[in-house]
């Protein structure tokens, strides 16, 4: 039972395991899930383990039960993909009409973006058939418009009141502020980056070492012998360097200003330089990059287990990270493209990152982030993305 | 199945406003025998509902504080060997020094387990330990036994406690955790729930102050640039104090002038941050 709503949500993206599934029906059977709106409570608590997938949750939900329209949570290849065929489809209605298997007044009654998205659930109808798997309730038929299918009546089985039945609570998307997509908030960013730390011993010896006490007591039959520690201090260096320059930024200083405050607080070894779409000859210490610069090459003589961490989008001309004389500044003129600095950058400090705060799905439409997305392992600058930067930084090769 | 008789359904008690969802949640994850973890901001009463849960079911509550220190043992087991070198010394107790058991005491958990009586154990703000702590806690939660090492004996629970864990992580927690828990995230009370839940603390409350102040309170909440919003714990106090003033009328409220500010915004950075942005609205 309900074995199609599994896979779904697990499709969208909702870590469901299937022990859970199988609680899930001890749950079913013990009596206690009496509707669906018991079943949409029962279900949730027992298999999402994370309220930022509530809101998926919600949607698959709400698609499975009522065939409301179900986002593609894989992203924006398929939607772009989609509509360049459709362009070009477009101009041929005839032999759009015979491969939708609808006929051309129908077609022409339809508005573009029904039309749209007739085209897109029959392709996701189709892709899942190759996938062998769920039966996608909702996109039933020939009907023209997409979701006009399956719809049970009577959702409130039981009279259990919710005040609302279990498919409206879940198309009110309540936790739509709580999904992975939200933008992020300087307590999360602490819990992310959290774990990028690295404890050494430092400073006087003034902690009791009680285990080594006791050992070292017994080991002298009883008379009492004193151990002491040092106190354990964070001790990892970071270099964190902002991409601040140009308007293709603009709409992420927020999130990086977010992630510069917490920095600051938080690690006493920070050094941050600033440097305009890409790295060139020198990074600058200041923001307007005037007044302190820093030469890439001295940077040679720094630890090298300094972790790296440049926040950009990685987003440019192709010639200001290929040519010779790439940079738009005058001044930094050294012979060297931008593509030599970054895997100097790369080679110096072998715990590096860079963070990008567009969305991983519009990575591969910029031919620049794919170039520096192979010489730096690349995060999309989220909750996610952070958790993955700051295992790629901590990883011990 | 287990029937209605055995497994009383919890439904609310007098202090708690419970909404059905969660009620629901509560009596699947007991039926199930699984600990349930809360999550949500802090306010939303995640403590108080293990409190309910124990007081509805009559059940006696155990809460266990982590924190940051906490070893696991600790809240298994403690082996008292002061006490124990203490009697050897000067042999003026009851007790028996050859045997170790009289020196064991049980921990928190421990308690739980070899209680008489099916018990509430409220696990709370387990984000406050670390990784392996909550793992090995849960192993010892899903096997419902733990061994003394010191007398070589194992403890089962003889009645599996109904267990509540509550988290004010932003984070997850691992997933070998999460996989053994039930899972709810209460979200922040709806005006229609909060002017109950201010019913229950104040049953005399005038209609027209309760309507005042749940909207001016949720109108605050909605300002800008504030780290701690104010929640439900500040609003009963600050609903207290309006009381306790005798000058204060509903009517100025109305107007925009709002006392008493020190009692929703806690921290000095959105107390003025909360006064400017009132004087804005006001002029």
């Amino acid at each position: 039972m309900f074995v199609d709503f599994f896979y779904m949500l697990r499709d969208s993206g909702v870590p469901v395991s299937p022990t859970s599934f199988l609680r899930l029906h001890k749950a079913l059977k013990s009596g206690l899930v009496t509707g669906l709106s018991d079943f949409y409570t029962a279900a949730r608590a027992i298999l999402v383990k994370s309220e930022r997938y509530f809101d998926i949750y919600d949607q698959v939900f709400a698609h499975f039960f009522q065939g409301a329209e179900l986002p593609d949570f894989k992203g924006a290849e398929l939607d772009a993909a989609a509509r360049a065929l459709l362009d070009e489809w477009l101009k041929d209605p005839q032999a759009l009409a015979e491969a939708l298997g609808i006929n051309q007044d129908e077609l022409k009654a339809m508005s573009p973006e029904e039309l749209l998205k007739y085209f897109l659930d029959r392709l996701k109808e189709q892709t899942e058939a190759h996938h062998g798997g769920s039966r996608w309730i909702g996109t039933g038929g020939t009907s023209p418009v997409g979701h006009s299918g399956f719809h049970p009546g009577g959702m409130r089985v039981g009279g259990r009141s919710m005040n609302k039945s279990a498919v409206k609570v879940a198309l009110d998307r309540r936790y739509r502020d709580y999904s992975i997509e939200g933008p992020l908030t300087q307590a999360q960013m602490g819990e992310a980056l959290k774990r990028l730390r690295r404890m050494v011993p430092v400073g006087p010896r003034d902690n009791l070492n009680i285990d080594e006490t006791i050992s070292a007591t017994t080991k002298n039959a009883g008379e009492i012998e004193i151990v002491f520690d040092k106190g354990l201090r964070d001790r990892l260096k970071i270099i964190l360097m902002i991409d601040n320059g140009g308007w293709s930024m603009d709409p992420y200083v927020e999130v990086v200003q977010t992630l510069f405050n917490y920095s600051r607080s938080q690690f006493k070894d920070l050094k941050t330089f600033y440097f305009h779409n890409s790295i060139y000859d020198f990074v600058w210490e200041d923001p307007p990059r005037r007044y302190k610069p820093q030469r890439i090459q001295d940077l040679a003589s720094w630890d090298p287990d300094s972790r790296l961490v440049i926040v950009g989008d990685a987003s440019m001309a192709p010639y200001e990270l290929m040519a010779t004389d790439g940079s738009i500044h005058i001044e930094e003129r050294s012979g060297l493209p931008s593509i030599d600095r970054l895997n100097l950058l790369a080679k110096l400090f072998r715990h590096c990152a860079w963070l990008n705060p567009t969305p991983s799905r519009l990575w591969s439409m910029t031919r620049t982030i794919g170039i520096i997305y192979s010489i730096f392992p690349m995060f999309e600058l989220t909750l996610d993305g952070l958790d993955g930067a700051v295992t790629q930084l901590m990883s011990r090769n | 199945m287990p029937d209605q008789g055995t497994n009383p359904a919890f439904s609310g008690s007098s202090k708690y406003v419970l909404d059905e969802e969660l009620a629901k949640i509560v009596n699947i994850s007991i039926a199930l025998e699984m600990p349930l973890l809360l999550k949500g901001e802090p306010g939303t009463g995640k403590t108080m509902l293990a409190h309910s849960i124990a007081e509805t079911l009559g059940m006696p509550l155990i809460v266990l504080n982590v924190k940051s220190s906490l070893k696991l043992v600790e809240a298994l087991y403690q082996y008292d060997t002061l006490t124990r070198l203490n009697d050897s010394r000067f042999g003026d107790s009851s007790r028996d020094v050859s045997n170790i058991q009289d020196y064991i005491r049980m921990g928190k958990i421990g308690r739980a387990f070899v209680a008489d009586t099916k018990t509430v154990l409220l696990i709370d703000e387990i984000d406050k330990a670390d990784t392996d702590f909550q793992d090995d806690m849960l192993d010892v939660l899903d096997q419902m036994e733990f061994d003394i090492i010191e007398i070589d004996k194992t403890i089962s629970a003889r009645l599996r406690p109904v267990i509540i864990i509550t988290s004010n992580a932003k984070k997850d927690l691992s997933d070998p955790f999460l996989g053994r828990c039930n899972f709810h995230h209460i979200a922040f009370p709806e005006p229609d729930m909060m002017r109950q839940i201010v019913r229950v603390h104040f049953s005399d409350l005038d209609n027209e102050l309760l309507e005042i102040c749940v909207k001016t309170f949720y109108g605050l909440r909605e300002l800008q640039g504030i780290e701690k919003k104010p929640a439900t714990r500040e609003l009963i106090n600050w609903i207290r104090a309006l009381r306790q003033d005798h000058d204060f009328r509903p009517k100025d409220m109305v107007q925009g002038k709002i006392p008493f500010l020190g009692i929703l915004f806690k921290k000095s950075p959105d107390y003025q941050q909360a006064v400017q942005q009132i004087r804005r609205r006001r002029s």
